[in-house]
C-alpha cells in the first residue's frame, strides 16, 4: 500500500472524527482479508482466526488516533494480529490437539487428492503448524504474505538478521517435514 | 550429502533473502555440489507452494462475520445522540418526581401557589432625595428587618418535548 494513501486515509479518519464507524468500516475493508489469512495460517483454526482478527480490529479502532500517519497502520495491525494469535495459541494450547482440528478453509479430504498441488499445499499448511510460533510468524509474513524482511522485522519487533535466521530455519524445517510425509506416502 | 555450512544460506538464497556479499560464494559452491543444488530446488518449490497459500481465498462468510462482530462492538461502545436525549428526559422526569412531593410536604396541602406573572407597570415616581447632613458620622449600621417568608414561587420548565414539563417550587424570602 502506498504511504500517501495510508496518510490520506488516516487524515480523513481524524477529520471525520475517530468515532465514525462508517469511516472505520471503509478502512477495515482494505485489510480484513489479509488479517484473517495471517491469523488462519498462524492458528490453523477458523474460529480462533476470527477471534484474533476481531480483537486486532477492535484494538485498531481504539488506538487509531494515536498511530503515526507517516508510518501507516498496517504494520501496527499485523503486529497486533501476530501478538493476539500468539496469545490465543498459548491459551488454547492448540498444538496439543492439532491433529483433531480440521481446517474448514482448507480443501476437504476428498479434494486433497484431486490434484497433486492441493495435496502439497496441505502438507505445507500442516508443516507450518508444526513450526515454533516465532518461526511460523516470520515465515507466514515473509513467504505467504510477501512482506519484505525489513517489514517483517518491524512487525515482529526484531532485527532483520533475526528474521533472516528465523525464516532460514523455518524453510529447512518445512522442507524436512514435507519430505518425511511424502516419503511415507505410497 | 548436504553441506551443513551452506545449508542456512541456501534457505535464504531460495527466497531471495541472502545478502549480496554471500551470493557469489554460494553460487560457486552450488555449481560444484549436486546435493546442495537439489536442496536449493526443493526449497524453491516450497517457496512456490507458500506463495500459493496467499492466493487461497478467505471465505466471504468469515470476513463478513468478523466485520459484523467488530462493528457491533464498536456501536455498542458508542452512545448515540438519541441515548443522550433519552437520558436527559429521564433525568428531568426523575427530578420532577422527587422534588414535587418534597415541596408539597413542606408547604402543606393548602399552601397557596404564586404564579410568576409580569408585574404591573407602576407610574413613574420622582426619586425620594434625602439631603445629606454634613458633619454627622453614623456609627451604627441600621439593622435589616428580619426576613419574613413570602409565598412560594412556581417556576415552569418547558422542554423540547411538549409532553415533558417540569414544575419547580421555590421558597421566597422577603427582600429576595
Amino acid at each position: 500500500m502506498e504511504p500517501e494513501g495510508i496518510a490520506l486515509r488516516m487524515t480523513a479518519w481524524r477529520r471525520e472524527n475517530t468515532g465514525d464507524v462508517a469511516a472505520f468500516e471503509r478502512i477495515m475493508s482494505q485489510c480484513e482479508r489479509r488479517v484473517l489469512r495471517v491469523a488462519l495460517r498462524l492458528l490453523n483454526n477458523p474460529q480462533d482466526a476470527q477471534d484474533a482478527a476481531q480483537e486486532a480490529f477492535l484494538r485498531l479502532y481504539k488506538h487509531f488516533g494515536d498511530l503515526d500517519a507517516a508510518r501507516g497502520y498496517e504494520a501496527w495491525l499485523f503486529r497486533v494480529t501476530v501478538n493476539v494469535c500468539h496469545d490465543i495459541a498459548r491459551s488454547r494450547r492448540w498444538s496439543a490437539g492439532l491433529e483433531e482440528v480440521p481446517d474448514p478453509a482448507a480443501p476437504q479430504p476428498d479434494a486433497y487428492y484431486e490434484s497433486e498441488r492441493a495435496q502439497q499445499r496441505e502438507i505445507v499448511r500442516k508443516g507450518l503448524s508444526r513450526l515454533g510460533e516465532k518461526e511460523r510468524a516470520a515465515l507466514v509474513l515473509r513467504d505467504v504474505e510477501g512482506l519484505s524482511t525489513r517489514e517483517v522485522a518491524d512487525i515482529l519487533g526484531s532485527s532483520e538478521n533475526t528474521v533472516r535466521s528465523q525464516i532460514s530455519t523455518a524453510r529447512l524445517k518445512l522442507r524436512e517435514f514435507a519430505g518425511r510425509l511424502l516419503r511415507k506416502q505410497p | 550429502m548436504i553441506c551443513p555450512e551452506f545449508e542456512a544460506d541456501i534457505a535464504l538464497y531460495a527466497g531471495g533473502d541472502l545478502p549480496a556479499a554471500r551470493i557469489a560464494p554460494l553460487e560457486t559452491h552450488l555449481a560444484e555440489c549436486a546435493d546442495c543444488r537439489v536442496l536449493a530446488e526443493e526449497l524453491r518449490a516450497g517457496q512456490a507452494l507458500l506463495r500459493e497459500l496467499r492466493e487461497e481465498p478467505v471465505e466471504d462468510a468469515m470476513v463478513a462475520q468478523v466485520r459484523r462482530r467488530v462493528l457491533a462492538q464498536i456501536g455498542a461502545a458508542r452512545p448515540s445522540r438519541l441515548y443522550w436525549k433519552l437520558a436527559l428526559a429521564a433525568a428531568l422526569i426523575l427530578a420532577a418526581i422527587f422534588v414535587w412531593p418534597r415541596h408539597q410536604a413542606r408547604i402543606g396541602p393548602a399552601a397557596p401557589m404564586a404564579h410568576v406573572e409580569p408585574a404591573p407597570v407602576a407610574p413613574a415616581r420622582r426619586p425620594n432625595i434625602v439631603p445629606v447632613r454634613h458633619g454627622v458620622i453614623r456609627r451604627h449600621h441600621r439593622r435589616a428587618p428580619a426576613a419574613q417568608p413570602g409565598p412560594p414561587v412556581l417556576v415552569k420548565f418547558v422542554t423540547d418535548d411538549p409532553n415533558i414539563v417540569v414544575y419547580w417550587l421555590i421558597d421566597q424570602k422577603q427582600g429576595d
